[in-house]
């Protein structure tokens, strides 16, 4: 046995002479596809990162900062390439932040693969060691973690903070990012503290004002108008609230119908049939003395008609129709209420109760406030202002990249500092690791340290500072055990960076170094691109 | 007087030794194709859709990747056929046959070349083949009787079919979930009742089997998210109106109040299919089709639980599940069989809200909730996992074991090249050809993993001269080793139909002199 083990490290390095030619073009292929993927989105990395301007297909113009949302719009075919996209969107969905490190850092790992592979080590060596480092990595991320409680609003807000840095409405995360903390902390289920459901957060964009002027509304808002077609009140105090699933117009059968008309009289009575039968609906809504209609969009028929908006202004009665059926969910919870599919089932006890509704102008538009609810459900609305689309949507990306952070706080309780001192230590940590390795990995595992240098470096070479000074010095600080230094890129310079208030959730590190490890596994052991129907 | 044409344009026949070659070059092309993911330390291919959508899948599994190949030689889809043959009866191997049937081809050339008649090479293949079975049925490992090292058999089977995929990093926390899976089908090979869902998030550790049923739908607004001593109706009506299904049926009418009543008279009948529904007593309602805002409201006002759109796959596993029949009429209230669980709940896995029914009347049943980073991992998983519950149900049934790691093949390889000694004539030739074959095997898993085959297979060659011996390759440590020892073990029902199938496949490429192409079908030009 033991001529076997002598012969072992020979047995891996001799390799039988096949023709591995295009093995090796297919693979050499795929990382330089991910890595030209990783290349787009680098310069957006950090808080002085710069926007992308996409420009789509239909001639839509996009501006973000948002590496999934860059990767998105990005439309690229080649497959290695498609899987870092993909990458990136499941970090969105993981974590909801960090899009843009997991593929900068995935970018990092594949380009010293290539350098590995080109040393001749096997593909499935490299892959196992990047395993090994990245369980590892986890463990020594774990260990720098401190914990947080969602009572201590400060660090939430300081992390959610850190996501809005580097983001076109950074000037604005002051504003941004104890609403988002407030807006999280809120729909937590007591009975579930581990689990926020973001749909239960309504996000409302609406055009005009500036992104100061964005707000939580402690109710429901709609972008929607208030029917004006017959003069019916807009304002509406002690609300009582239904929302219908059926619709107040003539009656339509399944079946194929027609009425048959042979004179003019008939035609009369039949009109006055139509308004009797509107008209009745219509009373027996206001015998339960509901005043505010919420209406469900139809497509089998009208909701409305010109005939029963009048009827209902006539009565007092407000409507908002054309409310989306996936939106009566939210609806019906926050109002908590029951929606109504039947005029029969008409019946107070199923009406919500708020103190206001009213309609409320912004800027061109006009939006509906529903405020001061009974036994309101854990929702709640955001009202994003932004003064023109594109700041909008940012801002609203933005805002959702920091629910997203607090989210996973709320799922995992851990903070861990910012600004590239986690992936310093990782490398200075995995660095000495390796030296207690054996043969093969311990040369890959030295590879990948080196790798995740490529977080400070980037951040440091966005904000202009010399990349090279700023990682040696911070390899300096981290070797004398300050753990928590980092790049300060305000100051442009070294500093504690957990006493500068930059924290991230520990989930967003872990999450951003499973999920590139696993993908360039994943890139390394593929050989042949097959096509196929 | 020259023959007229006996086939239509366009068709072609191609003889004797031109159609053998093109069939054996078919056949190795293949082969040679999916070789490289054979073993531990396989690769994995991209398949790239030239449809709609160019999709991407990563996989490692044989017959995934032979099933989606555009092939147009006849002798290519007959090996792409026994790897689907293989992936139906046993689930696992799809690669193995595939390379074994290529090997054998490979060499059945070199033999054709010297001379040697196909038939004859196939009585030798045929000879070999039967030896070969002997060899190991010799060698088989058989602990039905004991319960717990059959257990710790089954782990290891499935350890070693896992180890090849994607799953290889968690392999035991994926074998014990398998293990657990099959146990509680007690014996029966129908996987229906292992439900797989997959959902992208979190990693794959963090999958989990889960007793019971879990249906990735919603629960109506407005009614009980969780009901004890649940009694399921399971159904297939339209609960969004009774269309008369006559066309052009219309009905005329002469004023508006009775359009209302028409209406009106829709929404009784609703009324009445609903109340029917619920004189059946029972507290939770699933349907396979929409189950429109109306009835909706009634099912929420009797405290039902009605969960709408469960497609095709869900109520007929949920039937099967809970016991329940699939009704769609409901007349009879005391003829239709109802579903029962104790508990059905709304839980969530990572940011979805699924239906979970436990304590389900048919015990055996169960669900895997799979997690991982992206969908191209979740697919590539669920085939493994697919996998490996194949082997194990079939072995559950077959319990003789073998070890793994190139083991059966060097016993295999070592009784019929002593065939090939004992037998006179010309067959012994095709026969130690078979023998070159079966080695063909474990040098193609070592040359995977970056190793010295030549070296390593040697080396086993030479431990395998010794009687009873457990060598075989170590991939992890690049080594001859211990299979026992390893832990690596493989069914012998899967060795056995990888021997077979392959054989036949190879007898019946090499039986063919003639390939007639007929004419393709000619299109319409519509264009």
């Amino acid at each position: 046995m033991a001529a076997v083990t002598a012969s072992r490290p020979r047995a891996s390095k001799a390799e039988s002479f096949v023709d591995n030619k295009r093995k090796e073009d297919i693979r050499s292929a795929n990382i330089n596809a991910g890595r030209a993927v990783a290349d787009a989105v680098r310069t957006s990395l950090g808080p002085k990162g710069m926007d992308k301007m996409i420009s789509t297909a239909s001639g839509e113009v996009i501006i973000t900062n948002d590496g999934a949302t860059i990767l998105n719009k990005m439309d690229v075919l080649q497959p290695a390439a498609k899987m870092m996209v993909e990458l990136s969107k499941s970090q969105d969905s993981a974590a909801g932040d960090g899009t843009t490190t997991v593929v900068v850092l995935a970018g990092a790992l594949l380009r010293v693969c290539q350098t590995l592979l080109g040393s001749g080590i096997h593909p499935t060596v490299i892959s196992d060691a990047l395993h090994k480092s990245c369980a590892k990595s986890v463990d020594i991320l774990t260990a720098m973690a401190v914990p947080v409680e969602l009572t201590d609003r400060d660090s939430l807000v300081k992390s959610a903070s850190t996501s809005l840095n580097s983001k076109v409405v950074s000037q604005y995360s002051t504003l941004l990012a104890p609403l988002a903390v407030d807006a999280v902390l809120s729909v937590i289920d007591p009975e579930k503290p581990e689990i926020v459901d973001l749909r239960d957060i309504k996000i409302v964009k609406k055009l005009g004002g500036t992104v100061d002027d964005t707000h939580t509304v402690n109710g429901l808002v709609f972008d929607k108008k208030v029917s004006h077609a017959a003069g019916g009140p807009t304002r509406m105090e002690n609300a009582k609230i239904a929302v219908i699933q059926f619709q107040i117009s003539p009656p339509k059968t399944d079946i194929e119908q027609s009425i048959v008309v042979s004179d003019y009289t008939q035609m009369d009575r039949i009109l006055k049939e139509e308004r009797n039968y509107i008209l009745g609906m219509i009373k027996k809504i206001k015998a339960t003395g509901c005043n505010v209609l919420l209406i469900q969009k139809s497509i089998l028929r009208d909701a409305v008609t010109d005939l029963s908006l009048h009827y209902l202004a006539k009565a007092k009665i407000m409507v908002i129709k054309d409310v989306e059926r996936d939106e009566i969910e939210f609806v019906t919870k926050t109002l908590n209420c029951l929606p109504i599919a039947n005029i029969e089932h008409f019946r107070a006890e199923k009406l919500g109760y708020a103190d206001l509704v009213e309609e409320a102008s912004l800027g061109d538009g006009k939006i509906l406030k529903i405020t001061g609810i009974k036994d309101m459900g854990r929702t709640t609305s955001v009202l994003v202002r932004g003064s023109n689309q594109l700041v909008l949507d940012e801002a609203e990306r933005s805002l959702h990249d920091a629910l997203c952070v607090v989210r996973c706080l709320v799922s995992k309780r851990f903070l861990i500092a910012g600004g590239g001192a986690p992936e310093i230590e990782l490398s200075r940590q995995l660095g000495a690791w390796a030296k207690v390795l054996h043969g093969m990995e311990g040369y890959c595992v030295k590879s990948f340290a080196e790798a995740l240098e490529v977080i400070p470096y980037t951040l440091a070479e966005n904000a202009g500072l010399n990349p090279i000074a700023i990682v040696t010095e911070l390899r300096n600080k981290h070797a004398q055990g300050e753990i928590n230094s980092g790049i300060n890129v305000r100051k442009g310079q070294i500093t504690n960076i957990l006493e500068e208030n930059v924290v991230q959730p520990l989930l967003v590190s872990t999450s951003a170094i499973t999920l590139a490890t696993e993908c360039v596994r994943m890139i390394l052991k593929i050989d042949d691109i097959v096509t196929v129907r | 007087m020259p023959i007229d044409k006996i086939f239509k344009d366009d068709a072609s026949e191609e003889k004797g030794e031109r159609a053998r070659m093109a069939s054996f070059i078919g056949a190795m092309a293949v082969a040679d194709l999916v070789k490289s993911t054979l073993g531990p330390k396989g690769m994995d291919k991209i398949l790239q859709s030239t449809g709609r959508g160019h999709s991407v899948t990563v996989t490692n599994d044989g017959a995934t990747i032979l099933k989606s190949l555009h092939i147009d030689n006849p002798a290519a889809k007959v090996l792409v056929d026994i790897s689907k043959v293989q992936d139906d009866e046993v689930g696992d191997g799809t690669t193995s046959v595939v390379v074994l049937a290529g090997e054998l081809l490979r060499e059945a050339e070199k033999l054709v070349t010297s001379k040697i008649h196909p038939m004859t090479i196939i009585a030798g293949y045929r000879m070999a083949a039967e030896c070969a079975r002997e060899a190991l049925l010799k060698r088989v490992m058989d602990n039905k009787e004991n319960a717990e090292k059959f257990r710790s058999d089954l782990m290891k089977i499935a350890m070693t079919t896992l180890c090849s995929k994607i799953l290889s990093q968690d392999k035991e926390h994926f074998a014990e979930m398998a293990v657990d899976a099959i146990f509680r089908l007690k014996g029966s090979t129908n996987l229906e009742s292992i439900q797989i869902i997959k959902k992208p998030g979190g990693s794959l550790r963090d999958s989990f089997l889960d007793e019971g049923f879990i249906l990735d739908k919603k629960i109506g607004i407005g009614q009980p998210k969780r009901i004890e001593n649940a009694k399921i109706l399971v159904a297939n009506t339209a609960m969004d109106t009774d269309k008369v299904k006559i066309y052009g049926a219309r009905v005329r009418v002469d004023s508006m109040t009775k359009v209302a009543e028409i209406e009106g008279a829709e929404k009784e009948k609703m009324k009445d299919k609903v109340n029917k529904i619920l004189a059946h007593g029972i507290n939770c309602f699933v349907n396979r089709q929409l189950i429109y805002n109306f009835p909706e409201e009634l099912f929420a006002d009797a405290g039902v639980l009605a969960i709408e759109h469960a497609d095709f796959e869900g109520i007929e596993r949920l039937g099967l599940v809970t016991g329940g029949e699939i009704a769609s009429t409901f007349d009879n209230p005391e003829s239709v069989k109802l579903g029962h669980c104790k508990l059905i709940e709304e839980i969530m896995i990572g940011e979805d809200k699924l239906i979970h029914f436990s304590g389900v009347a048919m015990g055996q049943a169960c669900s895997i909730v799979l997690r991982g980073a992206s969908h191209h991992v979740l697919d590539e998983a669920e085939r493994s996992l697919h996998d490996a519950l194949c082997v194990l149900s079939q072995t559950v049934n077959d319990s003789r074991v073998l070890l793994g790691g190139g083991w059966p093949e060097m016993v295999m390889a070592k009784e019929v090249d002593e065939l090939a000694r004992k037998t006179a004539g010309k067959k012994s030739h095709a026969i130690e050809a078979f023998s070159r074959a079966l080695v063909a095997i474990p040098t193609t898993i070592a040359d995977n993993a970056g190793l010295d085959s030549a070296e390593l297979v040697a080396q086993l060659r030479a431990k395998h001269h010794n009687e009873g011996c457990n060598a075989g390759i170590d991939v992890i440590s690049g080594a001859v080793g211990d299979m026992e020892e390893r832990g690596i073990y493989e069914a012998f029902k899967v060795k056995q139909a990888v021997l077979l199938s392959a054989t036949e496949a190879a007898e019946m490429i090499l039986r063919v002199d003639e390939i007639i192409t007929c004419a393709p079908r000619r299109r319409e030009d519509r264009m």
